[in-house]
Parts: C-alpha cells; sequence; structure tokens
C-alpha cells in the first residue's frame, strides 16, 4: 500500500496540543530520529508518515499536493489559498487554536462602530490629512475580500510583519486587521473590535489536499485518522 | 498568454506611429514617461481595488516601486519635473507599456502587459473646450488607425454635484451625497437611509455628549468629547485628531437633529442617476428633472458640450450619456468618455479618459490643476480594426 503523508506543526503550542490530541485519540505521534528531526510515525498506524513543518509550509504542501493532510488554522489557509474552498477539504474542526481575525479601530474613535462607519470618516480623513486610511495587517487577502463585500474601498493596506496591534498608537497605520484570541492585547493597545468586524472565527483544522495523489486506500486511512481525532475534540468544539 | 508575434510587433509599431502622428500634428510633445514609478503616488490615488491589479515590488534599497497601471500619473509627474509652475499650460502625447495583473488569467482583449497611446493637457482654462478637443483628437486618431465602427460614452461627474445643488440640499448632505456618490452598491441603500430618520441610527455614543456638541462653538465641543473620553478612561491615540473626531460626532448630531431628507430630493436624485441614453434625449432628460428645481447652469455646459462635439464633426448620433458612469473611476472628477466597439463589446472600450483636476495635487503639486486627457488600448484598437480576431 502507498504511503500517507500528514503535516503537523513543527514548534509551539499548536504541536504541543496537536500531539495531546492524538494522544487522547490513541494515536502516539513520535517523532524519528533524533529530537530534533523533522519527520515521524504513529505507531498505531504503519503506512502514516509525519512531516513537522512550520504553519506556513504546511499550507503551502497542502496547496501544492505534496502531503495529503495537514493540521493548522483555517486563518492561514484562507489568506494564502484564494481558491481554498475548491483545493482544500475542510475535514474536521480540531477545538483548539482558536484566534479571531478582526478589524479593530482605536477605542477612541467613539463615532465609528461599523464598516459602514468607517466608509463615512475616510473621505473626510483624506481631505484632512491627504491620503487613505491605512490598515496594517499581514492578512492583506483576507482583508480585501472582507472590505469588498461590504463595497468598502477607500483605504491602504500596510503590510505589517509583526505587533500589528501597536500601529495605530504608532502612527502608521490608523487601523488594523489581525488575530486575537481574548481581546486582551487588543485593549491593552487601546484598540476595539467594530460591531460587524469579525472577519473569520478560526481554529485549527485537519485538512486534506485535492492536489494529492489519493488512492482508495488513502481515503480510507484519511477517514480513520479524522473519525479517531473527532473522538477528542471536546464536546462543546473547545470554545 | 501567448507570445507576441513578430506580425502583431510590426502592426501595432505602425499603428502607434499613425496614432503619434495625430497627436504631434494636433500640437501634443511627446514623451516618455518612466516605467518604473515609485508605488506610493499610484496608490495615494488609485485605491486598494486597482492596487490588487498593480505589480508591486521592493528594490534592493528596499524602496517600494511598481510597474505603471496607466500612463497618466507619469505623466503628471513628468509635468511637474519639467515645471516648477504647475499651472504651465502643456500638452503631452506618448505611447508607451502598461500593467496590470488579471485575476482571471490574461486574454486578447485583456493582457496584462499592454500599449497605451494618450494625450495628456494642463492649465486649459477653456474647460469644454479642452475637455472636446481631447475627445475629438483621440476619436480622430482612432479613425486615422483605421476604425469606422465606433460609439462614444459620455458621463459626468461634475453634473451630479450641480443636481444636488438643484435638490437645494444643506451643505453638508451635499458633502455625504458626493462622497457616496463613487460607490455605487452603497449609494442606493444610503439614498434609502438617508430619507428615514436617523434617529433610529444604532451608535455606541450617548444622547447627552451628542445634545451637548455645538458647531458654532468648536473649542467647547472638543473639550466635551475630550471630557467624556477621559470620563470613561479611553485615551486619545491614534493618527486622526480630537478635532476629526468632534467634526464627525458633529455631523452625526445634526443629522439626528435634522430628521430625514426631504421626499422630494429623494426623487430628483434618484430621477437622475437613472438617466441614461443618446445623448441628445438625455440632455431633454436632464433638462426636464432640472427645470422643476429651477437651476440651468448645469444643463448649460451639458448642452454646450453636444455642440463643441457636433462642432468638430463628431456625429451626436453615435453618443450617449449615462449618469452612472464613470462613478467607480479613481480619479476624474468632471467629464469622463469611453469609446467602444460593437466587435468588442462593453466590456472591452478601446479608449477612454476625462477631466482630473485633482489628480496634480496628490502627484505632489500642492494645488489643482486643471487636466484633461485619454487613452487608446492600442492592442484592443488593433484586434477591432482586424474585426475582433487577434
Amino acid at each position: 500500500m502507498s504511503r500517507l503523508t500528514l503535516a503537523i506543526p513543527s514548534k509551539g503550542r499548536l504541536m504541543e496540543q496537536t500531539t495531546e490530541m492524538f494522544a487522547r485519540a490513541g494515536l502516539t505521534v513520535r517523532k524519528v530520529g533524533h529530537a530534533r528531526g523533522y519527520r515521524g510515525e504513529i505507531d498505531e498506524l504503519a503506512d502514516v508518515d509525519v512531516a513537522y513543518m512550520s504553519s506556513a509550509e504546511i499550507v503551502d504542501a497542502l496547496k501544492s499536493g505534496s502531503v495529503h493532510l495537514g493540521i493548522t488554522g483555517e486563518d492561514l489557509v484562507r489568506e494564502n489559498i484564494s481558491d481554498a474552498d475548491v483545493r482544500i477539504g475542510f475535514l474536521r474542526k480540531l477545538g483548539f487554536g482558536f484566534a479571531d481575525v478582526v478589524v479593530a479601530v482605536p477605542a477612541c474613535w467613539i463615532d465609528v462602530t461599523t464598516v459602514s462607519d468607517l466608509e463615512e470618516i475616510a473621505i473626510p480623513f483624506r481631505r484632512a490629512h491627504g491620503r487613505w486610511l491605512r490598515v496594517a495587517t499581514k492578512y492583506r487577502n483576507l482583508t480585501r475580500r472582507f472590505f469588498a463585500a461590504k463595497g468598502f474601498g477607500d483605504y491602504r493596506i500596510i503590510e505589517s510583519a509583526g505587533a500589528t496591534e501597536g500601529a495605530p498608537a504608532a502612527g502608521t497605520a490608523e487601523l488594523i486587521v489581525d488575530i486575537t484570541t481574548t481581546g486582551e492585547t487588543l485593549r491593552a493597545n487601546g484598540l476595539r473590535v467594530l460591531r460587524d468586524g469579525v472577519i473569520l472565527k478560526s481554529e485549527a483544522n485537519l485538512f486534506s489536499s485535492r492536489g494529492a495523489t489519493w488512492t482508495v486506500g488513502l481515503e480510507k486511512l484519511s477517514s480513520t485518522i479524522s473519525e479517531r481525532l473527532a473522538l477528542s475534540v471536546p464536546a462543546n468544539g473547545g470554545r | 498568454m501567448t507570445a507576441e508575434t513578430a506580425r502583431d510587433f510590426e502592426a501595432l509599431e505602425a499603428q502607434a506611429q499613425t496614432l503619434m502622428s495625430v497627436f504631434t500634428k494636433a500640437g501634443y510633445d511627446a514623451v516618455a514617461p518612466a516605467i518604473i514609478q515609485p508605488a506610493d503616488v499610484f496608490l495615494d490615488v488609485i485605491g486598494e481595488s486597482l492596487r490588487a491589479r498593480t505589480y508591486v515590488f521592493t528594490d534592493p534599497d528596499g524602496a517600494e516601486l511598481c510597474l505603471r497601471p496607466d500612463l497618466t500619473v507619469p505623466t503628471c509627474r513628468l509635468h511637474l519635473a519639467r515645471h516648477a509652475d504647475p499651472r504651465t499650460p502643456a500638452r503631452y502625447c506618448y505611447n508607451g507599456a502598461a500593467f496590470r495583473f488579471q485575476p482571471q488569467g490574461a486574454d486578447a482583449a485583456h493582457p496584462r502587459e499592454f500599449r497605451q497611446a494618450g494625450i495628456e493637457r494642463f492649465g486649459d482654462a477653456e474647460r469644454e473646450v479642452a475637455e472636446v478637443e481631447t475627445v475629438a483628437i483621440v476619436i480622430s486618431a482612432i479613425e486615422r488607425a483605421g476604425l469606422r465602427d465606433w460609439s462614444l460614452r459620455l458621463g459626468d461627474l461634475g453634473l451630479f454635484s450641480s443636481v444636488l445643488d438643484a435638490a437645494g440640499l444643506t451643505p453638508r448632505w451635499k458633502k455625504r451625497f458626493d462622497d457616496a456618490f463613487s460607490r455605487p452598491l452603497a449609494f442606493r441603500d444610503s439614498l434609502k437611509s438617508f430619507a428615514m430618520d436617523a434617529r433610529t441610527r444604532p451608535l455606541t455614543v450617548p444622547d447627552s455628549l451628542l445634545a451637548s456638541l455645538n458647531r458654532k462653538d468648536r473649542a467647547q465641543s472638543e473639550a466635551a468629547v475630550a471630557g467624556y473620553l477621559d470620563q470613561s478612561a479611553i485615551e486619545l491615540i491614534g493618527t486622526r485628531s480630537l478635532a476629526d473626531i468632534t467634526d464627525h460626532l458633529l455631523d452625526i448630531a445634526e443629522d439626528r437633529d435634522e430628521g430625514p431628507l426631504d421626499a422630494s430630493a429623494v426623487a430628483l436624485i434618484g430621477s437622475y442617476v437613472d438617466v441614461a441614453g443618446p445623448a441628445r434625449t438625455a440632455g431633454i432628460r436632464i433638462g426636464e428633472i432640472m427645470k422643476c428645481a429651477r437651476s440651468a447652469t448645469a444643463l448649460e455646459i451639458y448642452d454646450r458640450r453636444l455642440a463643441l462635439l457636433a462642432n468638430a464633426g463628431i456625429d451626436l448620433d453615435r453618443v450617449t450619456f449615462a449618469a452612472e458612469f464613470g462613478r467607480t473611476l479613481a480619479y476624474y472628477t468632471g467629464l469622463v468618455f469611453e469609446v467602444r466597439t460593437k466587435v468588442l463589446g462593453s466590456q472591452s472600450p478601446i479608449a477612454g479618459g476625462g477631466r482630473y483636476d485633482g489628480l496634480m495635487r496628490v502627484a505632489g503639486a500642492g494645488v489643482d490643476v486643471p487636466a484633461v486627457g485619454g487613452a487608446i488600448h492600442t492592442e484592443r484598437l488593433l484586434a477591432a480594426i482586424r474585426g475582433g480576431a487577434s
């Protein structure tokens, strides 16, 4: 039988939670060779190769079809694969890695609570300051799609590599699109989420790549993994 | 996209010579603005939607640059580099490559790399004369290149302002409509919601704060907003100033007090937006709409343009007008036009242009400069002349 490749996060909290989840499902994931290696296996499923990758690499591998299955955040898949619903199978929500992608503005903008308020202030702002409202984000595609669907176009995206939530106070952007879990970081930076500003409620998912080479046997194996993992998703979905 | 054939190359070169000779004989200086442009100027002008179609890149020094998505902004920048006073009258023509990403993949009518041949003129005081000359020169160049079957579509972003005046709107309502006009989807909604009672709008600001604001006493109003922020333990951060926030709150407060927009004004605006058809008929229709509002200036401009077009030898039977046309184009401020052919259809105009008085300011002039221009999509023109087969 041909072998199935499963990509899982290579570091951090996501890796720990993934390993714990497999353990609760009765599947023992272990690294092959030394502890800092990037290949692994599952004791109970002999035909599975585990590939430890960074989150960005997992998305690329799912897109290109070089892995069959992958575990990563929905935000990264939606941001980096424009036709995700066509190329990717959303097999199962896993109940961890929660992050909402949101539009947040300075809390002192008491006159702005919705996206249509943004539209209302955009042109007066440009008149007064000689430039568009700037949106700092690393989610350039999610942002464009969300605002386009709302008919809002009077803004510019400023690419942000890190510490996005500090951009408004630093004066490098007027508002941001970023991920938040508890909202604590946003509040600490003087920001507030717009009432209709939740772009995506993201969590870790088990994804399949439609571009990978599948056989009947591999599809069966993929279902087995998905069903076993279902057993360890908390009853309330983890929220 | 398939590679350009030697036959296309020679045909395009020959066509460009024909077009450029029409332009230079009409007194336009041939120029070749830079292909690589600073991204900032473009992105400020075109907004995020066209940005998604602009090839933006970073050079080894970290500067953000782009491949020009059109030649109008580069020509403005060239003019600024040549003249200390941006209002110095000048006429330029060009033929060169422009670049736009095509989301559905490039095809013959929408190549991602195409050549524009066009003219731009700056600093003309005679507005309608400059506009009509621009249109007439573009059309005569197209005809000289060999195209007989064309139609001309006009729009006018300035006319909408006049309609708002005629509707008797207060300056604040007028400003909001002007702002909303460039967003067709949102516009009909706003028209509906403006006609409703603004008091029904949900808001997080307490009525007591809104009630304490007064446009005649800005200092006191700003102090009230600052006091409210203080009291709520909200820190003032970011580039939007207390004055910006207070201004918008004053608008909101006045919306609440003023009540809904007059129904006859809503009807007037709605019927103007629906005007579309042959230019002469549309003019009569606009006349009817404006007559009940007793305003004639806008209509005079409209009629004067048509008369000038007829004088320039343009057959008015080929000219249509649509009030909606031009609303979503990034930087136009007055007349807009496009030239279509039956062969390529409405989605692929072979030429377009208009008035863009505000562009020079954004490009760095610091002042508005009267500006009109038009450009021909040369690959489409060639395809249309060949009968649609490319």
